[in-house]
């Protein structure tokens, strides 16, 4: 029987796993690929690991010094192996999975989930016309161009303003496409201002903000689209309608927790829409716990990775019979969107670390943590906040002693 | 009168604000308009006479798992030369195995910065 086992092998789960191995528990990761590094491998751009390692990294290099990490350490690594059913109930674990070489059944004291994100689709946001080939997802476009050096087309249109986008129209740019456009339905880029600047004004890459896909059109192959122009409201205006003619069109529609792909009742947060969890990122499921972008879609890396590292010490702490009390819940209002973790519960020394997103764009923003009587408990000072950038805050516990909730909100500095 | 040599616009990516800067250039010196900080002004002047990135992209690789091994410039270039770059990648053939951090190419389109491997590729 194992201590720990990890279910997902990119940069979230190898952290995890690498820090519980430090502590010499006996660890076991499973991956579904045939290689450990998650996203990352495909991320060839430079950004990763200001935080973690106080340097710019590409993403397979941030990757690899974890992977290389895992395999020095003597973790036992299942590739190529899917996990299909967890019972998570008892004391005891067990996780049913499948690999090249048949069904596997492991038994495990805690099991830590590290399974990520996956990308929305078209059927999601109800795209309209036919479903001729050429209609890819940001991310298996990335996969293609930076791990097999297949160009998707030629005249590419990319459907959204994130950061993903961004940096998809720029690997598509230098690899050689004819013609890119970008669409989005908001009034500006929603992804960072460093993307925006270095991806799309760098090669002055054309976007259209207030616009949108009203049908995709083709029979066998993308022949074009029609886009229509929208309001604040995102609804379309009558008579903007035209045509624009390309081979390819890329959805980069954001990404949304993994959470389908958990085989276990845990409670789901719809804000995050990841799995609720406690200061150490224990689900609502005894023993297991979530971390990375599994619990939230993270801006960077960095912070995916400190979660894992907080995760490490509650696994070691459930795993020594440490003790909780009655949970608070941390509870996000009016000018927040949503805050990890959800609730905290152990009995620990140690300032509480939780991420929110503000609901709102403002300079000289007060975070406030408030009493449900509404005193304020804690606040911090931030020059500028936006819905785009996660916050992170370090709260003291003594703010949740003698509490039963307490609220977020953003207050003018 | 002084001459404006160049004008440009650009957001600056020293804090999630963003900053929309419109930057005059005027006898070697910046006038910045937009910036909410001080930050944004120096961030401009770097913009304007030193504009430098990472260029990463892929070249192909044999005898790996994979068919494309990632590069990237070993220190950042200006960024009017990234397109050459990857130019000058295009036909390139590497073998594995390959170590991470292994120089692929030197003095790449005579920037003077080399082009390194991202990661270990091994021989499959
Ligand atoms: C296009 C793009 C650009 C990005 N750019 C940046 C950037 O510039 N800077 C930055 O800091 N961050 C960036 N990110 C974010 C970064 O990639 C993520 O923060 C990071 O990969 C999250 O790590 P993770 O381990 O939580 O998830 P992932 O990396 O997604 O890893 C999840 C792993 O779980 C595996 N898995 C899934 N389901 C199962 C299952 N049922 N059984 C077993 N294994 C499973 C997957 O195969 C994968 O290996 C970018 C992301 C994308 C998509």
């Amino acid at each position: 029987m194992k201590d720990v086992a990890v279910v997902g092998g990119g940069p979230s789960g190898l952290a995890a796993a690498v820090r519980l191995a430090e502590k010499g528990f006996d660890v076991a990761v499973i991956e579904v690929m045939g290689e450990l590094g998650g996203m990352l491998e495909q991320c060839i751009h430079d950004g990763f690991g200001t935080k973690v390692f106080g340097e710019t990294l590409s993403g397979p290099e941030f990757a690899e010094r974890f992977v290389k990490k895992a395999y020095s350490l003597g973790i036992q690594v299942f590739l190529n192996t899917y996990v299909k059913q967890v019972k998570a109930g008892g004391r005891v674990k067990e996780i049913v999975a499948v690999s090249p070489s048949g069904v596997q059944r492991l038994e495990t004291r805690a099991i830590v989930y590290a399974i990520g994100c996956r990308e929305r689709n078209g059927f999601e946001i109800r795209l309209g016309g036919t479903r001729p080939a050429g209609v890819y997802t940001a991310g298996m476009v990335q996969r293609l161009v930076n791990l097999y050096g297949v160009l998707p087309g030629r005249r590419i249109l990319i459907m959204g303003g994130g950061d993903v986008g961004m940096i998809v129209a720029r690997h598509l740019q230098l690899e050689g496409a004819e013609s890119i456009l970008i669409v989005f339905p908001e009034a500006g880029f929603a992804g960072l201002p460093r993307n925006v600047q270095q991806c799309v004004l760098d090669f002055g890459i054309p976007f259209k903000p207030r616009t949108v896909v009203k049908r995709v059109i083709g029979k066998e192959r993308v022949e074009g689209v029609v886009l229509t122009r929208v309001d604040e409201k995102w609804n379309p205006i009558e008579g903007t309608e035209e045509f624009y003619a390309c081979d390819t069109v890329i959805l980069a529609l954001g990404l949304v927790p993994y959470t389908g792909e958990l085989k276990l009742g845990v409670r789901i947060d719809p804000a995050t829409r990841g799995p609720e969890v406690n200061e150490f990122f224990e689900t609502s499921v005894e023993g297991v716990f979530a971390v990375g972008n599994l619990v939230q879609v993270f801006d960077y890396v960095d912070d995916a990775v400190e979660t894992a590292c907080i995760a490490a010490r509650g696994v070691e702490k459930y795993l020594n019979g440490g003790l909780k009390t009655s949970p608070v819940r941390l509870a996000p209002s009016g000018k927040v969107r949503m805050i990890v973790p959800q609730r905290v519960e152990w009995v620990d020394e140690e300032n509480v670390v939780a991420f929110l997103r503000p609901a709102v764009e403002k300079s000289n923003a007060r975070i406030e943590l408030r009493s449900s009587g509404g005193k304020v408990l804690e606040r911090f000072f931030r020059r500028y906040v936006r819905p785009s950038t996660l916050e992170r805050i370090e709260v003291s516990r003594s703010v949740f002693s003698g509490q039963r909730e307490v609220e977020t909100d953003i207050a003018d500095g | 009168m002084r001459q404006i040599l160049q004008t440009a616009e650009l957001l600056c990516t020293r804090c999630p604000r963003g900053c929309l800067l419109r930057v005059k250039v005027v006898e070697s010196r910046v006038a910045v308009e937009g910036n909410e900080c001080p930050v944004g002004e120096k961030h401009a002047a770097e913009e304007v006479f030193n504009p430098r990135r990472i260029v990463s992209t892929t070249v192909r690789i044999v005898g790996a798992r994979l068919p494309r091994l990632p590069v990237r410039t070993s220190e950042p270039v200006l960024k009017s030369r990234a397109i050459d770059i990857v130019a000058a990648l295009k036909n390139m053939v590497v073998e594995a195995p390959v170590k991470a951090g292994q120089i692929i190419l030197k003095n790449v389109a005579g920037t003077g910065v080399d082009i390194i491997a991202e990661r270990d590729m091994e021989r499959a």
